[in-house]
Formats: C-alpha cells, sequence, structure tokens
C-alpha cells in the first residue's frame, strides 16, 4: 500500500514538473542552459560520426560498385546546378537592388553576403520535421539568428546558442519560424510563417485589398534583419480573403527540406543590414 | 533487461532516427524509435522504469529538437509509466501482445503530444487523424521486426548450435 502510495506521488512529481518547466519557458521563451548545450554538442558529435560513417558506406558503395564515373559527372554537374542557383538567386537580388540604386541615382558599392558552406549531420530528434543539425559553429563563424540559405532559396535559421563544431538550425516551415516577406510581382510586404501541414508555408498580414494570384512568387524582404532581401521564400498555391483585415494565403516552399544536404550560413551580420538598406 | 542496455538502446534510437531515418525515407517517415525502447522497456523493467526512462529520453528529444523543453518528457514519461501499468496487469508475453501495446501506446503517445502543442498553440496538423495512424503502425512495425530480431534471433542462434553440438556427438559416438 505505502509502495503504490509513493508511486501515485513520484508521477505526480514529475507531472507537475514537466508541466513547470513548460510554463516556465512558455512565459519567458526558450532558454538554452549549458546543460543543453552541453547534451546537444556531445549528440552532434555522434551525429557527425555516424554521418561520415554513413557517408563512406554509401560512397565506398555507389562510387566502386555502382557506375563510378556517372556518379563522378553527376555530383559535378549537381554541384554547378546549385552555384548556378545560387548565383542567379543573387544576381536576381542584386538587379533588383540596382533599379532602387539606379532611381535614386546613388551608386554605393554593393556588399556581398560572406558565407560558409555546411553539411547537414543531423535531422529532427522527433518524427515532426522541423530542425537540422549542421556541421559548422561558433569556430567557423556562426552565429546565433545566422540566416541558412540553399541555392533555391532560403532555408531558416540558426536557432539556441550555437555548438563549437555544430549548429541547430530552425526551418522556415516551423510553425514558429517566420521571415519578412514581399511578392516579388507587386512589392507588397507580409511575414511568411510555417505552415499547419508538413512542408507548407503561409503568409500573413496581406491586406484584403492586395492584388495577389496563384502563382505569384515570394521573396525576403529583409525587413526583419535575419535574412538578407530578394532570395527565393516560395510561390502562392491558395489565395481567398481571410475573416479578419488579411487574405489567407498558402504558399508551396520553393525548397524540399527533407532532401537537403548541404546549406550555406550567412556570417556577416553587418552586411545584411547594409544589403538590406541598399536594397530599398 | 539491464540499465545500460535501456542507455545504449535510447542512444542508437537517438542517433537513427537522426540521421538515418533522412537517409532511408527522405525524411518523411513518421516514425519515433525513442518511443519503441520506451514502450518495450516499460513492458519488461516495469511502470517506475518505464517512468524514469520516458522522461530521460523526452527530455533529450526536446533538447536536441530545439523547441520547448518538457513537451516530449511529460508524454513519453506518462506514456511508459500506463504502459508499465499495462504490462504488469495483463499478460503480454507474445510478440504480437507487444506490437498491440505498442500500437495503442503511439496513438496515446502523439495525441497527447499534439494536443499539448495545440493547447501551447506550437502545432496543430489538419491531417492529424492520418497521421497519428501511419505513426503508430510504423511503430509498431519497427517494433515488430525490432522485437524478432531482438528475441527471435538468439533462439535460432542458440537451436543451430544445439544441434550442431547433438551432431558432433553422434559423429563422435558412430566413430
Amino acid at each position: 500500500m505505502a509502495q503504490r502510495q509513493r508511486i501515485v506521488y513520484l508521477v505526480l512529481a514529475v507531472v507537475l514538473g514537466h508541466v513547470i518547466l513548460i510554463s516556465a519557458q512558455v512565459n519567458a521563451g526558450p532558454r538554452t542552459s549549458v546543460l543543453e548545450s552541453f547534451t546537444f554538442g556531445l549528440f552532434a558529435e555522434m551525429q557527425r560520426a555516424l554521418t561520415s560513417a554513413r557517408d563512406s558506406v554509401v560512397g565506398v558503395w555507389s562510387g566502386y560498385v555502382q557506375l563510378r564515373d556517372l556518379r563522378a559527372e553527376n555530383e559535378m554537374l549537381t554541384g554547378a546546378v546549385a552555384d548556378l542557383e545560387y548565383q542567379l538567386q543573387e544576381q536576381r537580388a542584386l538587379a533588383r537592388r540596382s533599379v532602387g540604386l539606379q532611381k535614386l541615382l546613388d551608386f554605393r558599392q554593393v556588399v556581398e553576403l560572406a558565407t560558409v558552406s555546411a553539411r547537414v549531420i543531423a535531422g529532427d530528434a522527433t518524427p515532426y520535421f522541423r530542425t537540422l543539425t549542421i556541421d559548422r559553429g561558433t569556430g567557423d563563424g556562426v552565429y546565433a539568428d545566422a540566416a541558412v540559405l540553399a541555392p533555391k532559396g532560403v532555408v531558416g535559421r540558426v536557432v539556441g546558442t550555437p555548438g563549437r563544431r555544430a549548429s541547430r538550425v530552425q526551418l522556415l516551415i516551423d510553425r514558429n519560424a517566420a521571415a519578412g516577406a514581399r511578392f516579388e510581382r507587386t512589392r507588397t510586404t507580409g511575414v511568411v510563417m510555417g505552415g499547419d501541414d508538413e512542408n507548407s508555408l503561409r503568409m500573413e498580414y496581406v491586406s484584403n485589398f492586395s492584388d495577389v494570384h496563384v502563382g505569384d512568387r515570394i521573396v525576403t524582404s529583409g525587413t526583419d534583419g535575419i535574412y538578407p532581401s530578394g532570395f527565393n521564400i516560395g510561390t502562392v498555391t491558395h489565395v481567398q480573403p481571410g475573416s479578419g483585415l488579411y487574405l489567407d494565403i498558402r504558399l508551396d516552399p520553393m525548397l524540399e527540406f527533407s532532401t537537403l544536404e548541404e546549406v550555406l550560413i550567412v556570417v556577416s551580420d553587418g552586411a545584411i543590414a547594409t544589403m538590406n538598406r541598399e536594397g530599398e | 533487461m539491464r540499465t545500460w542496455v535501456i542507455v545504449l538502446g535510447l542512444a542508437v534510437a537517438l542517433l537513427v532516427q537522426t540521421v538515418m531515418i533522412r537517409v532511408v525515407a527522405d525524411g518523411t517517415a513518421p516514425i519515433d524509435l525513442v518511443l519503441v525502447v520506451v514502450v518495450f522497456t516499460a513492458l519488461f523493467r516495469g511502470r517506475v522504469v518505464g517512468l524514469w526512462t520516458g522522461t530521460v529520453s523526452g527530455i533529450l528529444q526536446d533538447v536536441l529538437s530545439g523547441g520547448i523543453v518538457g513537451i516530449s518528457g511529460l508524454t513519453k514519461s506518462v506514456t511508459g509509466f500506463l504502459v508499465g501499468i499495462v504490462g504488469s496487469e495483463l499478460v503480454v508475453s507474445t510478440i504480437w501482445h507487444r506490437v498491440v501495446v505498442l500500437l495503442a501506446a503511439s496513438v496515446f503517445h502523439t495525441l497527447f503530444f499534439l494536443g499539448v502543442h495545440s493547447l501551447l498553440g506550437t502545432m496543430m496538423l489538419t491531417s492529424a487523424i492520418s497521421f497519428v495512424l501511419v505513426q503508430a503502425v510504423s511503430n509498431a512495425s519497427v517494433g515488430m521486426i525490432a522485437a524478432a530480431l531482438v528475441w527471435i534471433v538468439p533462439k535460432v542462434v542458440r537451436r543451430v548450435r544445439h544441434r550442431r553440438t547433438l551432431l558432433v556427438r553422434r559423429n563422435w559416438i558412430m566413430g
């Protein structure tokens, strides 16, 4: 009897402890403790080792057993396409900025983004795919809130305190993620947030009177101070008047988040502000 | 099931969940390997160990996911405790019984998890029912394979060894 009572008290204590822990974070926002940083760093090293081992096995299998030359050529071409897509985005962003600059007749030097490339070493620890772990950290110049990009568009931002050799990236499709955005065609601004379903986005704070069509391309506006302006986010798949003042807009992301392997992290914090100022 | 086996099982489940599932299923497979370990631990070691395993593994998952720490901890500890009660009150000795418990535990855990997130407004799935069912079936399938590997393979190996020993003895006697 006494043992059963002890177990009931234990369960109540555990549940209460969790509720207090959750409440503290909901009220004050999530904070990274030393224990969290340590656990993340430790697991990141194990994930890095396992990813390397996995890549080695996959590399041996597909490199030597399967068509070796075709694979090498394919890798080279895939890399070239990724580079070109990224360059195209940069050029488009540059062109848009140039128009603004020409209007002002004020040709100032355009600041190029300093980026480092990173490899995705792990996905989310839960089945609700919302974060990634990458193999770059503070040792490579990565800081909290750094923008993470891919050749086809925006991936997300670094969340929490990055480790020395690894960082956690919150994907843009996370319901709690947001980015300042604008329509490429009309330049109307809004905020893009993670959607309710997997791999979907929604755009908020766009007036019911705005001119929005299915297929419109959305790019970053740079107003959030995290993402540089002009980078691809997605295209409109659904638009209808909302119940309040704003349109109900759903987007299809440009990226296939689940298959990301390489990303670029923006490491020049000051450059983004300068770039965005010049883009406006 | 010794404590180090549980710790090793959790570490392997977390690593496979984060590193391998992305590759095997393009990161889209709704499998919770950690929950599978918690359920089997609770079935074999009882409600208190199930509770603690759920707490530790859930908090680890939360820490690695970067979300609110405690949600997975809460849902997994309660699930581990309830499975422990089921394991001690009912006869769940065959693989099929355990798979049914795993299926029920997966449905309960996912609904509980999504419920807490909905209350906090941090996650809402419009197709929650299909997600819950797919995850339950995926977890049960993985659990069944794991159970088969853990319990059937050693038995088969023992039987093969026993037969080989008998054969050697017979040959020795015969000449």
